[in-house]
């Protein structure tokens, strides 16, 4: 594993386009799976995933392999979405949530059916997997990290730049979340 | 049952799937459900909700791959191009540095033959031959600041093209 992350901290130091090649490859579908479950949004995701990369095409050398790539991978691509966020006015990820009404942020295009949700209306569980849109984004984001990435509270919390115990905390409050609304869904 | 040992479960179901529980906890925990049907079915809708949430399909987009590796190939040969011509800047006045230094005896003397020949005062020949060796850097200063404004002007623009690009 410690030679797997040497390899790769080379590999980005000297900008291989190899090894970018390869990482490309095997990160595709962790990267694009946060991406979305942190936007709602699969067009906002493609665009994330492809910048995401070049950052870290840019950043490479920043890399010191004492962590693992992916939380790395994931820190780069969050703060990527927390940028644009802001430049669209939003100060935070706490802020995809609508202050007046406390539902969570959903991109314009959302509005209607999104492509998200014909995405996943193409499955059995439609109803339940569309209802997971409804958790807001910062809980969204730590679940995926805990239950789909199988991270660590330490990496998570680096991920985030945020201190475990509000890892934590997110953690209950979104997995509350999340049964609330699939059982909403399921009522 | 207390209620405080049904509040004790649903703390530990958290705690299990969020930072782990001891194995008497654990023990505790697996004990208590087997004797209280709310706390199972509580237990049994967490584990629910976990499945949905890892069942959610996801799909990279066909070609997303290749569309970001050639992305990445493209940025990676700009940043080599821009990174080699600024070897060669710093080759170049590194080595006009060296010339420098290495025939300042020689023009001097030249200068000082210049300035009897013509009888040019020793101030104005000193200022000559300060310009003859702070000329080139001024020269290799300005073409690195003029590469840095260019390069900028590109992100620049570059940045402001992403922003206005349609989601």
């Amino acid at each position: 594993m410690t030679d797997d992350k040497q390899t790769i901290a080379l590999g980005l130091r000297r900008r291989d386009p190899d090894v970018l090649d390869q990482l490309i490859e095997q990160y595709q579908q962790r990267l694009y799976r946060y991406l979305l479950f942190l936007t709602g949004n699969p067009a906002l995701a493609e665009d994330f995933f492809q910048e995401t990369w070049v950052r870290i095409l840019e950043r490479g050398e920043q890399y010191n392999a004492k962590s693992k790539f992916e939380s790395w991978l994931f820190a780069i691509a969050r703060n990527l979405v927390i940028d644009a966020s802001r430049r669209k006015k939003f100060a935070s990820l706490e802020d995809f949530a609508d202050p007046e009404t406390q539902q969570p942020f959903e991109p314009p295009d959302l509005h209607a059916t999104s492509a998200l949700q014909l995405l996943l209306s193409r499955e059995n569980q439609q109803a339940v997997q569309i209802s997971l849109l409804r958790i807001p984004a910062y809980y969204r984001e730590v679940l995926v990290l805990r239950f789909h990435e199988e991270l660590g509270l330490e990496e998570i919390a680096a991920v985030l730049a945020a201190p475990i115990s509000t890892v934590k905390s997110r953690l209950y409050r979104g997995l509350a979340a999340l049964k609330s609304v699939l059982t909403e869904g399921a009522a | 049952m207390n209620e405080d040992l049904h509040q004790r479960a649903q703390r530990l179901l958290a705690e299990s799937l969020v930072e782990g529980i001891a194995a008497s906890d654990q023990a505790w925990l697996g004990q208590h459900l087997r004797g209280c049907a709310d706390c199972a079915r509580e237990a049994a809708a967490t584990q629910e909700a976990l499945q949905a949430l890892r069942g959610v399909p996801v799909t990279v987009p066909r070609d997303l791959v290749a569309r970001t590796q050639l992305r990445v190939r493209l940025r990676a040969q700009e940043a080599g191009e821009s990174s080699r011509s600024g070897m060669l800047l710093w080759v170049i006045t590194a080595a006009s540095w060296l010339l420098g230094v290495l025939s300042a005896p020689l023009v001097w003397r030249g200068f000082a033959w210049f300035g009897g020949h013509f009888g040019v005062p020793r101030l104005a020949l000193e200022m000559g031959f300060v310009l003859w060796w702070t000329v080139p850097a001024l020269v290799a200063a300005a073409a690195v600041l003029y590469q840095r404004g260019v390069a900028q002007g590109f992100a620049g623009q570059r940045s402001q093209r992403d922003s206005k690009a349609p989601h």
